[in-house]
C-alpha cells in the first residue's frame, strides 16, 4: 500500500530534450531543473519532443498534481506557492533579491531569446525544439516563432539594429551587475541556493554549451571570468554529480512534503469562485440553449419529411456488366 | 412506363428516341411494351411504316436476337466539355451486337453522363448507319451543358467515416477545364464537436485513367475536451486513387495537432499532445448486398479496411498499422416484415518501427466504443456500442486535480476521467426489428427494434500485449440489450430507445 502510495507520488518534471551536454537544453526547462537538483528532491525526467510551441511545458507532475508553466508564473512560483518546494522563504522579501531576479527575468531572458530565435542561424533552436518533428512541421513552426520573437521584442526591419544594440546593452549591465553582486561567493545570496540561482545558472549553462564561439551575447558573459567559474563550479557539483533518472527507495521526506504540500494547500480560494460560478451558469445556459435549439431544427424536419413527396426514383447501374 | 416514351414518339419513324427526360429506367425485360419505332431500312415517303411490319420487328426485338452493330457515334452539344470524356462513358454502346443489347447500353450511357452532374439533359439518339452498310445504326449523343456552373447547397450528411451527423454547406464548380472536373469547398458542423473547412476537386474516369480520382485539402478540428480532454487539430491533403464500386484506395498526408487548452488531462493524454505528420495509405474493400442500408431485412455486407501509416522516409512520421472488418447478415422471419439482423466489427491498431513494443499508439487512431449510434446502419468499425456513452468503454485515467476540486467532489459534467480507447476492439450485437401493428405508423416506415450487444476493448501496446490473456479478455466484456423505435425521415434516421 505504502509503494502504491509512494509511486503515485513520484516526482516526474517534463521537459524538452537533451542536448548540448546539458541534461535538457531548453532555456525554460534547463531552471526548473537546476532548481530540483537544488532542493535535493528526487525526480524523474521525461521528454516531450513533439511539442516544441507549447506554453504549458516544463510542467512537474506527481499522482494527479500538474504544475504547468503557464500558470502562476512559472513551475518555480508553482511550486512555491503550493509549498511543495520553496528555497526562496527567507530571501523572497529582500528588495535586492527582488530586483536581482527581474534583471535576470527580464534583460538576460530577453537577450537570450534574442540570440537563440533572431541573432544566430538558428541552428541551436533546430536542434533543441524541431529535431524530432518531421522537417516541414519543423520548418514552419520555426519560422513562426522567429516571427513571434520579433514581435514580442518590438524588432521590426527598420529598427532591427537599434533594437540589437539596445538588447546587447542591457545584457552588458546585467552581467557587470552580477558578476560585482556574486564576487567570489558560491551563490548570489546567502550563500545558499535560491531561485535566483537556479534561473541564472540554466541561463549561462544554456549561453556557454548552445551557442557557437562566434556568438556575440556569449563572448560577453565570458568576460567575466567569476560568472563562468560560478557555473561550471554548480554544474559539477548538483548537475553531473548524481543522476536524476531514479529515485532512491529511501528519500521518503520530499515525497511526503508533495503529498502533504498537497493536501493542506486544497483550500478553495474565494478569488477564483465567482469566476467559477459564472462560467457554471454560462455553460448550462448554453446546454440549454443548444437543446431548443436542436428540439425547434428537428421538428421542422420531422414535418417536411413526413409530409413531404415521394422518393425520386434512381436509375440502378450494374456497371460491372460493362466493365472491362 | 410505356405511356411516357409514347408521348415522345416522334414522326420520323426511323428514329428511336432514347430521351433521358423521360427519366424512366428501361430492361430488356420491358421492350415488349416500348412503343419505339424501330426500322432497319430507311423509307423515304413520310407516312407511317406498315403496321404489320412494326408487328412483325416487335415480335423479333422481344424473342429473338436482332443483330445489329454500331457504326459511328457522334457526339453534339459540347462546347466546353472535351470530347474524350463523354467517348468514355458511352464506350458500352460500341460493344453492343443486338438491338437488346443496344438499347440496354443506352440507357448506362444515359445514366453514366448524368452522374457527371455537368449536364442539365442528355439525349442518346439511335438512328439507322449508312444505307451502303445494312445491320448498323449510329448513335447521336446530344447533351445540354450546365448553364450555371456553381451550385450551393447546404444539407444535413453523414459521411462514410464520420461518427455521426453534420451540417454541411458546400459551394460546387462544375466542369472548369471540361474534363468533367467537380471543384468544391464545404463547411462542415458536425455534431460531436467536429467542424470541417475543406476544398476539393474530383475527375471522373478518363480514358488514360483506371478509376475517378479525387484531392482534398481540409482543415478538421475535433473537440475531445469532455470525453478525452484534447482537441484534434489536422491540416491535410487526402488523395483518392482508386475508386471502384468495391475497391477503393486513398493516400493522406495530414499535419495533426493535439492539444489540451482546458490542461486538466490526464498523464497518458498529456504524454500525446502535440505535432505529427500522418502520412497513410488506406484501402477499402466492400461488398454490400443487403436490400436496403437504413433497414436491412435481407442480405450481407462485409467491409474490410487497412491502413498503413508512416510511409514518408522520415523515421519521425506517426507510423502504425490498422486494420478493421464489418461483417452485417440480415435475413427475413416472414410475419410483420420483421427481421433479424447480426454483426461483428472488430478493429486492431499496433504501431511499427524501431521500439514498437513500447510505444504507444496515436491517440486520434485508436478504437474508442460508445454512442448512440446504430450498428445495423453504420459500416465503418467499431465504434457503437448502444446503451453506453461516448467513448464510455475501455481504459480511463484520472484527469489534473487542482486544489478545490477534492472539496466540492467531483464536477457534474464529467467523471474526472478521460477515456484512453484501446487497440484491439471487438463488438457484436443481434437486433430483430418489426413493423408496428398500426398502419400510420407502418406506412411511414416507422419500426421497432429489440437489440443486444456486447463490446470489448483492450490495451495492446506499451508491453501490455505480454499480460494479454483470453480469459482476462472475456471478464471484460461488456452487454447492453434494449428495444426502441425508429422514425425514419428524409433526412435521418431518428431512434427513441432505452
Amino acid at each position: 500500500m505504502d509503494e502504491q502510495v509512494n509511486q503515485r507520488e513520484e516526482v516526474t518534471l517534463v521537459a524538452r530534450k537533451a542536448c548540448f551536454g546539458l541534461p535538457t537544453a531548453c532555456p525554460s526547462c534547463l531552471p526548473v531543473y537546476i532548481y530540483l537538483k537544488f532542493a535535493q528532491t528526487p525526480f524523474n525526467l521525461d521528454f516531450n519532443l513533439t511539442y516544441p510551441d507549447s506554453d504549458q511545458i516544463p510542467y512537474v507532475e506527481s499522482g494527479t498534481y500538474v504544475a504547468y508553466n503557464n500558470e502562476k508564473g512559472g513551475v518555480i512560483e508553482s511550486l512555491k506557492e503550493d509549498g511543495i518546494v520553496d528555497l526562496d522563504s527567507e530571501v523572497a522579501g529582500v528588495p535586492d533579491w527582488i530586483s536581482t531576479k527581474a534583471v535576470v527575468n527580464t534583460w538576460l531572458a530577453d537577450a537570450l531569446m534574442y540570440e537563440l530565435w533572431v541573432g544566430s542561424n538558428g541552428s541551436s533552436a533546430h536542434k533543441i525544439y524541431f529535431s524530432d518533428l518531421p522537417w516541414p512541421i519543423g520548418k514552419f513552426l520555426y519560422f513562426k516563432q522567429t516571427r513571434i520573437t520579433k514581435q514580442l521584442l518590438g524588432i521590426t526591419k527598420d529598427n532591427a539594429d537599434r533594437r540589437e544594440e539596445e538588447i546587447y546593452g542591457k545584457a552588458t549591465i546585467a552581467y557587470g551587475a552580477l558578476a560585482t553582486r556574486l564576487g567570489d561567493q558560491s551563490f548570489f545570496f546567502e550563500n545558499r541556493p535560491t531561485s535566483l540561482d537556479a534561473v541564472f545558472l540554466g541561463h549561462a549553462l544554456f549561453m556557454l554549451h548552445a551557442f557557437p564561439e562566434t556568438s556575440v551575447l556569449r563572448s560577453k558573459l565570458l568576460e567575466h571570468s567569476n560568472l563562468v567559474r560560478y557555473a561550471d563550479k554548480l554544474r559539477t557539483e548538483f548537475i553531473e554529480a548524481g543522476s536524476s533518472s531514479s529515485i532512491p527507495p529511501s528519500h521518503a521526506d520530499p515525497l511526503s512534503s508533495f503529498a502533504r504540500g498537497g493536501t493542506s494547500n486544497w483550500s478553495s480560494k474565494p478569488k477564483s469562485k465567482p469566476k467559477k460560478e459564472r462560467t457554471e451558469e454560462e455553460k448550462k445556459f448554453r446546454r440549454r440553449a443548444k437543446y431548443f435549439l436542436v428540439t425547434q431544427l428537428v421538428a421542422v424536419l420531422v414535418f417536411l419529411s413526413l409530409l413531404g413527396g415521394s422518393h425520386d426514383a434512381e436509375v440502378e447501374l450494374d456497371d460491372d456488366d460493362y466493365d472491362d | 412506363m410505356a405511356v411516357s416514351v409514347e408521348e415522345h414518339q416522334k414522326e420520323q419513324p426511323q428514329v428511336v428516341d432514347d430521351d433521358d427526360d423521360n427519366d424512366e429506367p428501361l430492361n430488356g425485360e420491358e421492350e415488349e411494351e416500348d412503343a419505339e419505332d424501330f426500322e432497319e431500312e430507311e423509307e423515304e415517303s413520310e407516312t407511317f411504316p406498315d403496321k404489320a411490319k412494326m408487328e412483325n420487328l416487335f415480335r423479333r426485338i422481344s424473342t429473338e436476337r436482332v443483330p445489329l452493330r454500331v457504326h459511328d457515334v457522334l457526339i453534339k452539344g459540347n462546347t466546353k466539355t472535351k470530347d474524350s470524356l463523354i467517348e468514355s462513358e458511352v464506350e458500352v454502346l460500341k460493344n453492343a451486337t443486338t438491338v437488346q443489347e443496344l438499347i440496354q447500353a443506352a440507357n448506362v450511357a444515359n445514366a453514366r453522363l448524368r452522374r457527371l452532374e455537368i449536364f442539365d439533359s442528355v439525349n442518346i439518339t439511335l438512328d439507322s448507319g449508312p444505307p451502303e452498310l445494312p445491320g448498323t445504326a449510329n448513335v447521336i449523343v446530344e447533351v445540354a451543358e450546365t448553364k450555371n456552373p456553381i451550385t450551393g447547397d447546404i444539407g444535413v450528411f453523414s459521411k462514410p467515416e464520420a461518427r455521426s451527423w453534420s451540417l454541411e454547406g458546400s459551394l460546387k464548380l462544375k466542369n472548369l477545364f471540361g474534363f468533367g472536373d467537380l471543384w468544391d469547398s464545404s463547411l462542415a458542423c458536425g455534431w460531436d464537436q467536429t467542424s470541417e473547412v475543406s476544398a476539393g476537386v474530383s475527375l471522373p474516369k478518363l480514358k488514360r485513367l483506371a478509376s475517378p480520382i479525387s484531392a482534398r485539402i481540409a482543415l478538421l478540428s475535433q473537440d475531445w475536451l469532455k470525453f478525452s480532454s484534447y482537441k484534434d487539430r489536422a491540416l491535410g491533403l487526402s488523395l483518392g486513387l482508386v475508386s471502384s464500386r468495391n475497391h477503393e484506395l486513398a493516400y493522406n498526408v495530414s499535419w495533426r495537432t493535439l492539444m489540451d487548452p482546458s490542461q486538466m488531462a490526464s498523464r497518458s493524454i498529456r504524454r500525446q499532445l502535440g505535432h505529427g505528420l500522418l502520412s497513410s495509405l488506406k484501402y477499402t474493400f466492400k461488398i454490400d448486398r443487403r436490400n436496403s442500408p437504413l433497414r436491412p431485412t435481407r442480405g450481407y455486407a462485409f467491409v474490410s479496411t487497412s491502413q498503413i501509416g508512416g510511409l514518408v522516409p522520415d523515421y519521425r512520421s506517426l507510423r502504425f498499422l490498422r486494420q478493421e472488418l464489418d461483417l452485417r447478415y440480415a435475413f427475413p422471419l416472414g410475419f410483420y416484415n420483421a427481421a433479424l439482423n447480426f454483426g461483428v466489427s472488430s478493429g486492431v491498431i499496433f504501431p511499427w518501427g524501431d521500439g514498437f513494443s513500447n510505444m504507444a499508439s496515436s491517440l486520434p487512431e485508436r478504437f474508442f466504443l460508445g454512442g448512440n449510434s446504430s450498428p445495423v446502419c453504420t459500416l465503418g468499425g467499431p465504434m457503437t456500442l448502444l446503451g453506453f456513452k461516448s467513448r464510455g468503454l475501455g481504459l480511463t485515467e484520472p484527469r489534473r486535480q487542482i486544489r478545490g476540486n477534492s472539496s466540492d467532489g467531483s464536477s457534474e459534467t464529467s467523471s474526472g476521467r478521460d477515456s484512453l480507447g484501446g487497440d484491439l476492439a471487438l463488438t457484436a450485437f443481434a437486433d430483430l426489428s418489426f413493423d408496428l401493428p398500426l398502419r400510420v405508423l407502418r406506412d411511414a416506415g416507422i419500426h421497432g427494434h429489440f437489440f443486444a450487444c456486447a463490446g470489448n476493448l483492450t490495451k495492446l501496446t506499451e508491453n501490455a500485449y505480454r499480460d494479454f490473456s483470453f480469459q482476462k479478455y472475456h471478464e471484460s466484456v461488456r452487454s447492453s440489450a434494449g428495444f426502441g423505435i425508429i422514425v425514419p425521415t428524409k433526412l435521418f434516421r431518428m431512434e427513441v430507445s432505452a
